[in-house]
């Protein structure tokens, strides 16, 4: 299952285009990633934050409501979320190649 | 400590003069409350320095330093608020002064009361004690230090509490007790009867009013609220530097956790849908456009591919047996794959759930078991699981929502089941009442109920005469019969076959191939003109057949291959359009209505792959075809040759009766008929007829 869980990941790593995948827990701390650790760091504060206000207006404006997957589109970089209970993904790409 | 040591001092000295005092002040109780109502509007430098006074007339100097350190603005007013002072023993003392100090400004007070509202404004306990003092400060300092022994004592306890705000509070906070009773002694007035008035006069002023009787009216406010404004930005910091720690090993922990690992798999396949979807919604027309030719050249070709399903792990090297779609999800493909020789270290069996939705490259599951697949199919009427017949003979059940890659289920290998490796698996029935067939090679049929695999409900064994067992290689129902159904053995013979009633085995033998029959299809009807008595076979022998159940004889014969048939199938929607495999790597679309005696359309596949197997999507729209290296290559059929016209069927009735006079007519006119085989770009241009 874990060996699975590897592959998974190496295959979202190795798509096109990409450049970093990380996934982290709830309290914020990156579990697993394939950034620096400094850039792991920075994305996985900011992205957990923008995920868990996210949600949060997803739920305010509508309490039935839930947050299932948030991407932002930059001029550089396309930053795609995909949040759960526990973790939360941070998929970085680069849409343009 | 020293303060501590101070304060008691103090207390005991202040507990003498209550006792002296106290006489007094009952005496002049009910003028006090008097004078409190006039008092409170009595000017505030007058009656401090009275009270200075006084007190230190006293020995008790501290009175002059806490109301200069407490907000002056409000000394006068905020006397009656702090009537309610926890300490009652400390009120009489100083509420004996206090009323001394109002008794004797009595007469003066209308003067100078308009001058003394307006430093109310200073709301902030804070800023006056931080404040450099003001020259009342000063006054007050001076007097209380030349009257009062205590003085100096006094200072030094009080200074840095002006110097140091901050750290006042935090000892306040520490021991209020001490602290505060203190300054509440000086502050307080009159005991619990002052309680009405002061309600009274605190509706006055609006900001005193804001606080509860009892509370003290100054610098609390202040208190209360520095307090909570530090301590959320310390306990933020505190979380983000307990986010950085985190070690190895707990990160291990995590990841070999059942949620993480559940988790990634949900997460990642979405992520992996999300990445694979290429459109670019910030396609720019007004910028410079690209030469659409490709697409172009795409809409124009009959055939094209689209994609292909291959795993590098799971799929390669494997030989793909069989291919089912999902009633429930018509996107979703299951394949099933035989072993892989080069690596005798990885299951034998494989099936692969593919989404012809997404644009993601890997299979959406993937199942394995350990023997061979050779045959599988989804459960019709559960959307979750899927079967699958095993070179080994078992039949085995895997079930998506479960995380095991292993069967959930498997029916015995034993002597009541089969032993034989299972070419053929399907579901036949009603939502109430269907079954899984399987025939194995040794000819047994075998029906299951899904709730029981343990053993098969009926078991049925197809003898050719003389009780030769037959060895079946492939089976088809014919759409809606759950009884009757036909199969193809490895003699080359033709068979249609019951599962039940008096006549339940082998009916009819048909005429036979020469070779090991690969495939067969059953038409799809969907019309009212009947045609499902038709079906397809493809053999060995290098040609497909048209067969009728009515008739023994083959209706048509197509030898248009030059190699292994491997799989025929006829499309979902149109009544004369079907597909074939072959070993060289050709696939061919066959419209009857147009052409018997080459194909319709027919490509190559790149690399020339032997392809096992064809199935068309539920839509009708896309041939999938199974090589033999493990890659299920999905081509677009073009719409116009994909989609029926209203009079096909009627047209199809016409060719099919064409075809039966021209073979009563002479098998040998056929054999002329039939062209030497062509390359495949000529016959894409034949015109529509």
């Amino acid at each position: 299952m874990s060996q699975e869980v590897e592959e998974t990941l190496k295959r979202i790593q190795q798509h096109k285009g990409v450049v970093g995948t990380i996934v982290v827990n709830n309290e914020g701390v990156a579990v697993k990633s394939s950034l620096d650790n400094t850039s792991t760091v920075q994305y996985a504060g900011l992205m957990g934050q923008l995920a868990d206000k996210a949600r949060s207006v997803v739920r305010d404006l509508d309490p039935s409501n839930d947050l299932t997957f948030l991407r932002i589109r930059s001029k550089k970089h396309e930053i795609m979320i995909a949040p759960d209970k526990d973790f939360i993904m941070i998929v970085i790409q680069n849409p343009t190649d | 400590m020293d303060r501590k040591a101070e304060l008691e001092r103090k207390k005991a000295k202040l507990q003498a003069l209550r006792d002296e005092k106290d006489r007094r002040r009952r005496e002049k109780e009910q003028k006090d409350l008097e004078d409190a109502k006039t008092g409170a509007v009595a000017p505030e430098k007058d009656n401090r320095k009275d009270l200075d006074e006084m007190l230190s007339s006293l020995g008790v100097a501290p009175v002059s330093e806490v109301l200069s350190s407490l907000s002056s603005v409000n000394s006068a007013t905020s006397d009656q608020l702090a009537n309610e002072t926890p300490e009652a023993s400390l009120q009489p003392a100083l509420n004996g002064s206090g009323a001394k100090a109002k008794k004797s400004q009595a007469l003066s007070i209308i003067q100078v009361q308009v001058t003394n509202i307006q430093p109310k404004e200073n709301v902030v306990y804070t800023k006056q004690t931080q404040t450099t003092s003001s020259g009342t400060h000063h006054e007050r300092d001076v007097l209380s230090c030349h009257s009062s022994p205590m003085s100096g004592l006094i200072e030094d306890w009080w200074r840095p509490r002006k110097a140091h705000a901050t750290d006042y509070y935090d000892e306040y906070n520490l021991n209020p007790g001490l602290e505060w009773e203190d300054e509440f002694t000086v502050l307080a007035f009159g005991d619990g009867q002052g309680d009405d008035e002061d309600h009274s006069l605190n509706m006055d002023h609006g900001f005193h009013s804001k606080l509860p009787p009892g509370i003290l009216p100054h610098g609390l406010p202040t208190v209360k609220e520095v307090a909570p404004a530090i301590t959320p930005q310390e306990q933020k910091k505190d979380g983000v530097k307990l986010v950085k720690e985190l070690s190895d090993e707990q990160k291990q922990m995590i990841i070999l956790s059942e949620d993480f690992q559940r988790f990634v798999m949900k997460s990642g396949k979405i992520m992996e849908r999300a990445l694979s979807e290429t459109v670019d919604i910030y396609t720019d027309y007004i910028g410079v456009s690209e030469s659409d030719e490709g697409s172009d050249e795409r809409t124009n070709a009959r055939l094209s591919l689209n994609r292909v399903f291959y795993s590098e792990q799971w799929s390669k090297n494997r030989c793909v047996t069989s291919f089912d779609w999902s009633d429930h999800f018509p996107e979703l493909m299951v394949a099933s794959y035989h072993n892989n020789e080069e690596s005798p270290n990885e299951p034998d069996g494989v099936v692969a759930l593919w989404n012809t939705k997404y644009k993601k490259q890997s299979p959406e599951e993937t199942f394995h078991c350990q023997s061979a697949v050779m045959s599988t199919c989804f459960a019709k009427f559960h959307p979750n699981l899927i079967l699958g017949g095993t070179y080994s003979g078992q039949i085995v059940m895997w079930d998506n929502r479960v995380q095991k890659r292993t069967p959930v289920q498997r029916t015995p290998l034993s002597s009541t089941a089969h032993t034989h490796p299972v070419y053929c698996l399907s579901m036949v029935g009603t939502q109430n009442a269907h079954n899984v067939i399987s025939i194995s090679s040794d000819g047994r049929l075998c029906s299951w109920s899904l709730d029981m695999l343990s053993a098969p409900q009926d078991t049925l064994e197809l003898q050719h005469r003389q009780a030769k067992p037959i060895a079946v290689t492939c089976m088809a129902f014919p759409t809606d019969e759950v009884n009757n159904f036909v199969l193809g053995s490895e003699d080359g013979y033709v068979h249609s076959a019951s599962r039940h009633g008096n006549r339940s085995g082998i009916g009819e033998t048909y005429e036979k191939h020469l070779g090991p029959v690969t495939g067969i299809s059953t038409h799809h009807n969907q019309s009212s003109s009947d045609f499902s008595h038709l079906f397809l076979t493809s053999s060995i022998d290098w040609t497909i057949k048209l067969w009728s159940l009515k008739d023994t004889k083959p209706l048509y014969s197509f030898e248009d291959n030059a190699d292994y048939v491997m799989d025929v199938a006829f499309s979902p929607i149109h009544p004369s359009l079907f597909a074939a495999v072959d070993g060289s790597g050709r696939l061919d679309l066959w419209n009857l209505n147009q052409d018997t005696e080459v194909p319709t359309v027919s490509v190559v596949i790149d690399g020339n792959p032997a392809l096992n197997r064809v199935s068309w999507t539920p839509s009708g729209l896309h041939v999938t075809v199974g090589d033999e290296s493990g890659r299920i290559h999905v081509y677009d059929v073009a719409e116009n040759l994909a989609t029926p016209r209203i009079d096909e069927w009627q047209r199809f009735s016409s060719t099919l009766n064409e075809l039966k006079m021209n073979t009563n007519e002479d098998i040998e006119e056929v054999e002329k008929k039939t062209p030497i085989p062509q390359q495949p770009s000529s016959l894409t241009s034949i015109p529509v007829v």
